[in-house]
């Protein structure tokens, strides 16, 4: 019993210096500008979470940086997954020569450092005046979450049995059909979890946003929000703080809502 | 996909041994740029903190998860208190640098609590000297990635049978022995994950140190993730800046696969 009381306390005590900054955030995102005073709030005063988001949306367009954002996660993800579907299909249930080589191709995507690629992407984004443009941003996203997409649903149709597509082979189905009547019912769950795992990924992102993309109305919201704080002190730490909770919130819901889906998937594949 | 990502994996190698200002075409130096990187006393900082980031970057979310998961899988509110690690978790590098700055400015909530409990002199700019502002860093990740090794922990955890825990029970471990010797030993495909994940993503932590202290002040903060960055698109040398980015990938790649082999002796995939 003392045992259980003392592994109680240990525990609230370690989660409560792990949640206070995320108290901190949300009081003092709240706090409007106005009554801000150098100091941070302890507690909640007046409601001013709109008001610091206006200043936001003043200084840094905010409002065109979620809009981008949200473009950007939604087709990336589901690019990144269709395509990572597709080259699945092909490395494992279609008789390709060295489907090992065609994985370890598409795989060595994730272990790289992002930073490898890119000095070329900037400069041949310029060269085809793709930079700057949502296009460049969306495409670049696309191929970056290809390989992870496909690690992730490559290993779970591994799981499929082979004697499926074998009888539906007989029966007289085509790849066409045998890809989308059979298989991709089938791997519902792992093309769930890729898509929620590269929405965040790329909701997430700073880097490819802030190199590959300078004007407002183009860039993800994460480079607006770097804005804003590198300069905290001309805004004021509740605007930024503001524009954090504001852009923390998707993610925030999509990844507790599939935590579950998102832990299998990762666990049975590797 | 082939495009996007190997061609320019290439054409960086390449880059790094030339000389390119963004500006002329560039000309073929060989591995002067290498040389350059290895006498330049930033660069060697450089790589003396991404090696700090690295083994703070793995030991102490994994540390940090398996306690957490250990300690509350059982427990009745044990969900409650999980949730408190993942929530950070989902927050970008960027939200998690704003929350922080805020946090650890000189006049911000950390020194006025410290001040206020007496500890006034413990009070300093905690992003302004190095040591302490790499260390700072790796504290603020490790509050903010712990939580996926919390999730990851659990799973395993839970795939533990039943059977092998009575039966060292019934041999009479119990507590930190049946945990160590019995429990733990299960848990190495997921000790395996936690870690391999923690490696990848530690060398490469940029975002973070970007909106924290931008790598200063002058540069003792920085990775070379951040490194590579400034090098080439703050200072348009892009035959360095790849040579940069050329060196961390060999540290991923060779530290990921020197570890993974160490891992998976046999029957590797």
């Amino acid at each position: 019993m003392a045992r259980l009381t003392i592994r109680y306390l240990l525990l609230t005590l370690v989660s409560a210096a792990w949640l206070v900054p995320l108290y901190l955030l949300v009081v003092n995102a709240i706090t409007p500008m106005s009554d801000y005073a150098g100091e941070a709030s302890w507690w909640p005063g007046s409601f001013g979470l709109l008001e610091n988001l206006n200043v936001a949306a003043e200084q840094a367009d905010i409002g065109s940086g979620l809009l981008n954002s949200l473009l950007y996660a939604v087709t990336g993800g589901l690019g990144a997954v269709v395509f990572a579907a597709l080259a699945s299909f092909a490395v494992v249930v279609m008789p390709v020569k060295r489907p090992a080589l065609w994985f370890w191709l598409i795989y060595t995507g994730t272990l790289l450092p992002l930073q490898i690629f890119l000095p070329p992407l900037f400069k041949a984004y310029n060269q085809t005046a793709i930079y700057d443009t949502q296009f460049g941003l969306m495409i670049i996203y696309v191929a970056i979450c290809i390989p992870f997409a496909h690690f992730l649903i490559r290993n779970y149709l591994m799981t499929v049995p082979e004697e499926i597509a074998e009888a539906a082979q007989l029966d007289g189905a085509g790849w066409g059909r045998l890809f989308f009547q059979i298989h991709l019912p089938l791997i519902k769950a792992s093309l769930m979890a890729a898509f929620v795992f590269q929405f965040t990924w790329i909701w997430n992102d700073l880097l490819f946003g802030i190199t590959l993309s300078t004007s407002p109305e183009i860039r993800p919201v994460q480079a607006a929000l770097a804005q804003l704080t590198g300069g905290i002190y001309s805004v004021g730490p509740p605007v930024a703080l503001a524009t954090a909770l504001v852009v923390s919130i998707p993610t925030l819901v999509l990844f507790l809502s599939a935590q579950r889906f998102f832990a299998s998937s990762l666990t049975m594949s590797r | 996909m082939g495009v996007l990502l190997l061609v320019p994996f290439a054409l960086t190698t390449y880059q790094s041994f030339t000389q390119d200002n963004g500006l002329e075409p560039p000309t073929f130096i060989g591995l002067d740029n290498y040389i350059a990187l290895m006498r330049d006393a930033g660069f060697l900082h450089s790589l003396l903190n991404t090696v700090l980031w690295t083994v703070g970057a793995i030991l102490l979310p994994a540390g940090v998860g398996l306690a957490i998961a250990t300690f509350t899988q059982h427990l009745r509110f044990g969900k409650i208190f999980q949730l408190v690690f993942i929530v950070p978790y989902a927050l970008s590098g960027v939200a998690t640098g704003t929350i922080w700055s805020f946090l650890l400015s000189t006049e911000g909530p950390i020194n006025t609590v410290l001040a206020g409990v007496g500890l006034g002199s413990l009070a300093q700019g905690w992003l302004l000297t190095w040591p302490v502002n790499t260390l700072v860093m790796i504290g603020v990740y490790v509050w903010q990635v712990s939580g996926v090794a919390v999730i990851l922990f659990l799973v395993g955890l839970n795939a533990v049978p039943k059977e092998t825990i009575e039966a060292g029970q019934l041999d009479g471990a119990k507590g930190p022995a049946l945990f160590w010797q019995i429990i733990f030993p299960q848990l190495r495909a997921i000790t395996v994950v936690v870690i391999g994940i923690s490696l990848t993503n530690g060398l490469r932590v940029f975002d973070l140190i970007w909106v924290l202290t931008g790598g200063g002040p002058g540069q003792v903060s920085e990775a070379l993730a951040v490194t590579m960055y400034r090098r080439t698109f703050v200072l348009g040398q892009y035959g360095v800046g790849s040579a940069v980015a050329v060196v961390l990938t060999i540290i991923v790649v060779v530290t990921s696969w020197i570890y993974l082999r160490a891992q998976m002796p046999r029957r590797s995939r």
